[in-house]
């Protein structure tokens, strides 16, 4: 009897706390979904709903424009007299319920949203490319291949780890710009191609599980190292390489601080930039800028729901930071 | 063997020239610019410590590192305790564990801006939910906080938005209480051991190392808190939230001091380390690693 009480106890704390976690995702969503009138209200309500009123016998969604005494002046969102402004009595206004679409719609226009993904999209799969290719192959050099120097190689690499991006973020820049590469996603994309420290620690690790009699099979057979990387190394290292290629894919799409520093314009912007501008611009537009929001975390969630056990993989690897 | 050399500098080709391009040349130049005068389109010039002296009298610069301490010193510990509680609701045989799992790391899936916008809004002083929820709890009108327009609130403000990302470390701490073997709470319960002291000297050292590893981890983000405050509250009000890396950023790209703000970069690194150091000392008598 204690025990299924304790088991019910703990269920009930456990549905709290679920409820809890999942709220904001509810009220962003359906934020995104009301009209601009029922936003500013301050009761706590998550289905979206819309002022209607009957009008030639029928029922048709309004807006309310303004107040004039105790009346409502209006405006007809739909059917014949579509774009009329009316002046109503507040009693002929009943809320319904109603997804307004249009704050999807209308933030497309704003923000120009797909020049944006396409532009994320693209420094996105540049770098997931580079970061796979040239963590893997460096992970092969020091893990598969023995050489004098390896182990200081390994050592240095290691020790970068700690380093805050901040110390290196000014020297950086003022190469970058040496170089002519600001306003383009060079800055953003070729680091990517020149290893990053934590994956290829990850990928070593996992490469020296890998028998080396595999390795040393097909070495007698005449196979090059680079045809062993390829025909050997990389199949059997699926799982890593998913984590290594999830986890540069999330932190591309997540990246702030790089876009800010080197992209200038619109052209060039990415959907973080994009969105944390519209946010200094529209700031009073909550539908909108919901909308925008859960626009920017779907591709992310959708991810996470097909690659669920890559990124519990990657967690336990080592708090790839999420 | 020499051909072997070869073939290993070949593979490591691209990470050799990444660390010598993008870390260790920019780690050199960083320093030098740190002691040196720098507004961005003069060459740099040679000014001794004068940047780190300037630093010690620069009462910005404190209150930077004041709000970030307090962040970290805030944010860290309450995450992992809430992160803590959920893995053990998690460690629960009951059914549905994996759907829970889920909507607790979801959050954490979030990205960085996104989040940011959603955030603004939940803590809206009139409209957003949070308040929304305190007033629906009919807590009195003076009670309830501005959240990012009150200089006293702005702060706690983002440590609650942090906590809803606490699902990141209980994924993890699920995992380790999972991998404690079953026998050790059986021998502590024959012994005598109630719930409580059950958890406080079997599940909290067996777990440790993993509690100490998120710690750690929460700690250097925490230092190198910047976006949010970028895109929330741009450092107010009042520099309330003004972080280290924030005033950091401005130093080098809005005032174009990159001498004065490579020194910070510097200073930055020196307190993380030091941070790392004792927490790794302070907690090396207490965490317990599988022999």
């Amino acid at each position: 009897m204690k025990i299924s009480l304790n088991r019910t106890v703990g269920w009930v704390v456990l549905v709290l706390f679920a409820v809890l976690f999942t709220l904001p995702f509810v009220w962003q969503i359906s934020t995104s979904l009301k009209t601009e009138d029922q936003v500013g209200k301050s009761e706590f309500d998550l289905v979206p709903k819309a002022q209607t009123m009957e009008l030639d016998g029928s029922r048709v969604e309004v807006k309310p424009v303004s107040r004039s005494g105790a009346n409502q002046v209006i405006e007809v969102m739909e059917g014949p007299k579509k774009g009329a402004k009316l002046t109503v009595d507040s009693n002929q206004l009943t809320l319904r319920p109603h997804l307004e679409w249009s704050n999807y719609s209308d933030g497309f226009k704003a923000f120009p949203f797909f020049h944006m993904l396409k532009n994320t999209l693209v420094i996105c799969v540049l770098v997931v490319l580079g970061t796979v290719l040239s963590c893997s192959l460096a992970a092969y050099g020091l893990a598969c291949v023995q050489w004098k120097g390896r182990e200081i190689l390994f050592w240095a690499m290691l020790a970068t780890m700690m380093l805050p991006a901040q110390v290196t973020m000014i020297p950086l820049f003022q190469t970058f710009k040496g170089l002519g590469w600001i306003n383009t996603i060079l800055p953003l994309v070729v680091p990517a191609f020149c290893g990053n420290a934590f994956f290829v620690f990850m990928l070593r690790q996992f490469y020296r599980t890998i028998p080396a009699s595999l390795m040393e099979a097909a070495r007698i057979d005449g196979a090059s190292d680079v045809r062993i990387w390829a025909t050997i190394v990389l199949p059997l290292s699926k799982a890593a390489l998913a984590v290594v290629a999830v986890f540069s894919f999330i932190g591309a799409w997540n990246d702030f601080l790089g876009p800010l520093l080197y992209l200038m314009d619109d052209e060039k912007y990415t959907l973080a930039i994009g969105l944390a501008r519209l946010q200094g611009q529209y700031s009073s537009d909550w539908g909108r800028m919901m909308a925008m929001s859960v626009v920017m975390t779907l591709p992310l969630v959708t991810l996470f729901f097909l690659a669920q056990r890559t990124f519990v993989e990657g967690i336990k690897l080592g708090g790839v930071k999420g | 063997m020499k051909s072997r050399t070869f073939t290993g500098i070949a593979f490591c080709s691209p990470l050799i020239f990444g660390l010598v391009a993008f870390t260790i040349l920019p780690v050199l130049a960083s320093l030098w610019f740190s002691l040196c005068n720098y507004p961005i389109l003069d060459p740099p010039r040679f000014v001794g410590a004068a940047n780190y002296v300037e630093l010690a009298r620069d009462d910005r610069f404190w209150h930077s590192v004041r709000n970030t301490f307090t962040y970290v010193l805030l944010s860290v510990p309450l995450g992992m305790i809430v992160g803590l509680g959920l893995a053990l609701l998690l460690n629960q045989k009951v059914s549905g564990i994996k759907v829970f799992r889920t909507l607790f790391f979801l959050p954490t899936v979030v990205p960085l801006v996104a989040n940011s916008v959603l955030w603004v809004r939940l803590l809206n002083p009139q409209q957003g939910l949070v308040n929304t929820f305190f007033r629906a709890m009919h807590m009195p009108e003076a009670w309830v906080p501005g959240w990012l327009s009150d200089e006293h609130w702005a702060l706690p403000g983002l440590v609650l938005m942090s906590l809803w990302g606490a699902g990141g470390g209980a994924v993890l701490y699920v995992a380790a209480l999972q991998d404690v073997p079953k026998e050790l709470f059986e021998a502590a319960e024959l012994d005598g051991a109630g719930p409580s002291q059950r958890f406080r000297h079997v599940t909290i050292p067996m777990i440790s190392p993993v509690l100490l590893f998120t710690g750690v981890m929460g700690l250097i983000g925490g230092f190198q808190e910047f976006a949010r405050a970028f895109v929330m509250t741009k450092g107010g009000p009042w520099d309330s939230t003004l972080f280290y890396c924030l005033h950091l950023f401005n130093s080098a790209f809005t005032e174009f001091r990159l001498g004065y703000a490579s020194a910070m970069a510097w200073v930055l690194f020196a307190i993380i380390l030091a941070a790392t150091a004792i927490v790794m000392r302070s907690s090396s008598k207490h965490v317990q690693y599988e022999q």
